[in-house]
């Protein structure tokens, strides 16, 4: 069982996010991996446990920093680590995609995983894309990924707390939105002891995308108005919401 | 006095019993010395001498349990001078006239003197012995001390569960007495020309018994006899204690309190490979494996365990009496194979083992100088290495730790944030030359509740003309307490993060407001290069004043105040005073809480513990140590505002959180020490010129 998983670099929200011309500040932020791809590669590792085969992970390198990622996942269980030396920090999800695609489509995998959406791509575009461009099924939202006799069972989270089972022969894509079990801790010893004798194979980037969306302008929200916090001593503060909830007429 | 036939019975019964007793002795060392290497000790010879007199007078007790401690050297010094007493007893049995009954008047070259003198003392010693003795036997088995009960929810070897324990005690309660009861009698046999004033205790019984042949045979063997059965048994059960406690003591943890032993020993003999930490009890090393024989069980570390208190299934007791009957039914018993028993599964529970906050109290106590905290530390390492399924909350802050150097999920660059917000500047100390650098920790830099104090504390630091500086977004946790979750991995990335900023800043000496910072960068940076003179701000801010640079402008006398040591700065590192001299000097009116100084109670949040996810029902150690200062309070009772003062920016959160779900915030207020200073010196926040919006 050949298992691929795409994966996303993404500027980080933990910091605040600096914006330059159309685009975020890419020099002034820190990149991260984005968090739904923690729960896909968990999903494939899991995965490759149940069924025996191998795990190769592969990401576009916008900032010459994924080897770190990449390290991290092999150290979650990952067996092979593959990156496409893009040094573009502003590649769009169609663009990566498009990279992604043409080098998963030499791996000729059973399945590949996505994470369902990024901070950055927050309409989910990667996985689908990448379907599109392999010419393979895709479901997304996914909550548990099982396989045998090359079918995968899938659940699929809905919202209002529905959920779908499918059966889906093998090819496909799956749009990872949690794994089956939280992700495992990567000991830093074992990340660090990896990071110094594996191998990451390099790819160069295969060419534009056909298609794509382009910024027209990035601007933090404006604030429409703000909370107001209630102070005093705790029965002050409740007098207070009794009042406001019978001004709205809610009490 | 034995006829021939006595004697020979006699020399065959000593011989078996030395053979047994070597036996025991040598299945124990044998057990010990499976163990990993241990750090090494400087000066053995002196340590173990230094440990003896300790335990002549008794002193490392006397810590805890005073009126118990005081009988338990009744025990201690009637089971030394029945070293003596059955030596002669054997004498007297084999040496035809040797007897020592009315001062020893038949023998030649024995002072009359001393012999009285020895007389008197077995005597009296024999009745302190049958007290003490009797005191336990009624403490343990009709009193019913739930002091040397365990938790139902705490990992019990199955032997202990069904009362080993107590069956060991009553075997050698019941031989104690038997013992001295049947030596007195042998005396007081022996007295056949009436009392000897120099034993008050057999002339009694002589005066009801009177002297006899036959009596003082029979007594001689009970006595004698008995002896010979209890020694090989004493290397076989809890009783070990009675040879290894000193030794135990002697050997102790040499490095400070605040340094942990390295996950894999310094020393790995050729061709084998040791993963770091320990799964099995032979991954301990052998120190820690020799606790357990010298473990009595009084489980003087479960009264003091924060842990235990808040219900959780923690007793380092437990841990030591499990490692000690795995031991024994893995080596003396007939399951060798036991010795591979996971010690999550054997010795301590994984609930157990993420319980701990390594507050030291457990080893701090322990009178023969165990180390369970630090067992636990070693089983969290190897857990962490294999994969475990770590606490949500606790794997979140390390994967953290590992992408942002900090557990708050903050980015790096806002870890100064505080600093850019202050009405004056504040230098950068990796990129102009400093004189104190401050490591400001992750708690002080970004929880809203503490930056407040943090700012204070550099108003101060400002206004008192300290030359200071911070590392800003280069800064990364100190690692204290990754360490002792188990992560040493990320430690050890942690310690390079920051050894490389510290290369890249010019200081002399470092500041830190966070104990558990201060603690591992005084005691353990040293051994990855880091060889720093660290300060906790409490001495910094009492030397200014020392120096003149602070001047009280107003004495606080109307507040009452109680102070809580840390334990990273106090049970750890000695920090006891500059606190309360800083108290003092700003001149409330100051209470001391009965746990105080090295026997602080825990505030809960150390060890990881203040990243778990999920919370335990049951008052938590913070909500019971308000209430403590509120009880020390009412002892004394004014109508002055009541102060609980921290040192420590998680002591803030933990009992600024415990204030209100004990609902007392109209009784106690918790503030950290800077703010009594700011107010005693006269030094205010800004005034702000106009109202602050943020966006919704």
């Amino acid at each position: 069982m050949d298992i691929v998983v795409a994966i996303k670099h993404i500027p980080s929200i933990a910091d605040d996010l600096p914006v330059k011309g159309n685009n975020v500040d890419f020099d002034s932020v820190d990149f991260v991996l984005n968090e739904f791809d923690e729960q896909s590669i968990e999903q494939a590792v899991l995965v490759k446990e149940a069924v025996d085969g191998t795990v190769t992970v592969i990401g576009v390198d916008l900032i010459g920093e994924l080897d770190n990622i990449l390290h991290l996942a092999l150290a979650k269980g990952a067996d092979k680590a593959i990156k496409i030396t893009a040094d573009d920090p502003a590649a769009s999800s169609h663009q990566q995609a498009k990279w992604l695609s043409d080098a998963i489509k030499s791996l000729s995998p059973d399945i590949v995983f996505a994470g369902v959406q990024a901070s950055n791509d927050l309409d989910g575009q990667i996985g689908p894309m990448i379907a599109a461009y392999l010419d393979m099924p895709y479901i997304g939202g996914v909550s548990s990924v099982e396989i045998s006799d090359h079918t995968a069972t899938i659940n699929k989270e809905f919202s209002g707390g529905f959920g779908a089972k499918y059966a889906v022969s093998l090819p496909m894509v799956v749009g990872v939105q949690a794994a089956s079990k939280p992700p495992r801790y990567a000991p830093i010893s074992k990340v660090r002891q990896i990071a110094q004798t594996a191998t990451i194979e390099k790819i160069a980037p295969s060419g534009d995308a056909s298609a794509g969306l382009a910024f027209k302008k990035m601007a933090a929200p404006v604030a429409t108005g703000h909370a107001e916090m209630l102070t005093g001593s705790s029965k002050e503060v409740a007098a207070k919401i009794v009042e406001l909830l019978k001004s709205k007429g809610l009490a | 006095m034995l006829t021939s036939i006595e004697k020979i019975i006699f020399i065959l019964l000593a011989l078996t019993s030395a053979g047994f007793t070597i036996h025991g002795f040598k299945t124990i060392i044998d057990s010990v010395r499976k163990g990993r290497s241990a750090p090494e000790l400087k000066n053995v010879p002196g340590s173990l001498i230094k440990a003896g007199i300790t335990v002549l007078f008794q002193r490392t007790i006397l810590k805890a349990r005073k009126i118990l401690s005081v009988i338990h050297m009744g025990l201690f010094f009637g089971l030394i001078t029945y070293a003596f007493v059955n030596l002669f007893d054997a004498l007297e049995g084999l040496v035809p006239g040797f007897t020592l009954t009315y001062g020893g008047a038949h023998l030649a070259y024995v002072p009359t003197g001393l012999v009285n003198a020895f007389n008197l003392i077995s005597d009296l010693m024999s009745g302190a012995l049958l007290i003490a003795i009797t005191v336990f036997l009624v403490r343990r088995f009709f009193v019913k001390d739930k002091a040397l009960t365990f938790r139902d929810n705490v990992l019990l070897n199955d032997k202990v569960k069904a009362g080993a324990q107590s069956r060991d005690s009553l075997i050698v309660d019941v031989f104690v007495i038997m013992h001295v009861s049947a030596h007195l009698m042998a005396q007081a046999f022996r007295l056949d020309q009436g009392a000897d004033p120099f034993m008050p205790i057999a002339s009694f019984l002589n005066s009801i018994f009177g002297a006899s042949q036959i009596g003082l045979h029979v007594a001689w063997w009970i006595s004698i006899g008995w002896v010979m059965f209890i020694i090989p048994y004493l290397s076989r059960s809890k009783h070990t204690h009675f040879f290894i406690a000193p030794v135990n003591l002697g050997l102790a943890k040499q490095n400070p309190r605040g340094q942990l032993d390295p996950a894999i020993p310094l020393k790995v003999p050729n061709g084998n490979h040791y993963d770091p930490g320990a799964k099995i009890i032979t991954d301990l090393s052998w120190k820690r494996i020799l606790d357990s024989y010298a473990c009595v069980q009084c489980n003087r570390c479960q009264d003091v365990c924060p842990a235990n208190f808040y219900g959780r299934p923690l007793s380092p007791s437990a841990l030591e009496v499990n490692k000690r009957y795995l031991l024994k039914e893995a080596t003396f018993g007939s399951h060798p194979d036991r010795l591979l028993l996971p010690l999550t599964e054997a010795v301590i529970s994984p609930e157990a083992v993420w319980s701990c906050t390594t507050c030291y109290a457990c080893v701090r106590v322990c009178p023969v100088g165990n180390e369970p905290m630090a067992d636990i530390v070693d089983i969290r390492r190897r857990m962490i290495v294999d994969g475990a399924e770590l606490d949500s909350g606790v794997q979140n802050a390390l994967q953290s730790l590992a992408t942002n150097g900090n557990w708050m999920s903050k980015g790096k660059r806002l870890r100064g944030r505080w600093a850019k917000e202050m009405e004056f500047s504040i230098k950068n100390a990796t990129e102009e030359p400093v004189e104190h650098l401050w490591f400001v920790g992750d708690t002080a830099s970004f929880d809203e509740r503490v930056v407040p104090n943090t700012k204070m504390v550099a108003r101060i630091f400002n206004h008192a003309g300290l030359d200071f500086g911070i590392m800003y977004q280069n800064e990364s946790n100190a690692g204290n307490d990754v360490r002792r979750v188990g992560e040493e991995g990320l430690f050890e990335q942690l310690v390079e993060q920051n050894m490389q900023a510290f290369g890249k800043a010019q200081f002399q000496r470092i500041v830190t407001t966070d104990p558990h910072s201060f603690n591992t960068l005084k005691n353990e940076y040293p051994q990855f290069g880091g060889k720093f003179e660290v300060k906790h701000y409490t001495v910094t801010l009492l030397k200014l004043f020392e120096e003149g640079k602070l001047t009280i402008k107003k004495e606080l006398s109307h507040y009452k105040v109680t102070f809580h040591d840390p334990c990273y700065l106090g049970r750890y590192n000695g920090g006891f005073t500059a606190p309360r001299k800083l108290l003092e000097l700003v001149g409330v009116e100051f209470d001391e809480m009965p746990r105080n100084c090295e026997n602080s109670f825990c505030c809960g949040a150390g060890g990881g513990q203040i990243w778990m996810g999920k919370v335990a029902p049951g008052e938590r150690p913070a909500e019971n140590r308000i209430k403590e200062a509120l009880t020390t309070f009412e002892k004394n009772p004014s109508d002055k505002k009541q102060l609980f003062i921290v040192t420590c920016p998680k002591d803030m959160i933990m009992y600024s959180d415990a204030v209100k779900t004990t609902s007392n915030e109209s009784k106690i207020e918790v503030r950290d020490i800077i703010q009594l200073i700011a107010e005693a010196v006269g030094v205010e926040e800004p005034v702000l010129t106009q109202a602050v919006t943020s966006p919704a």
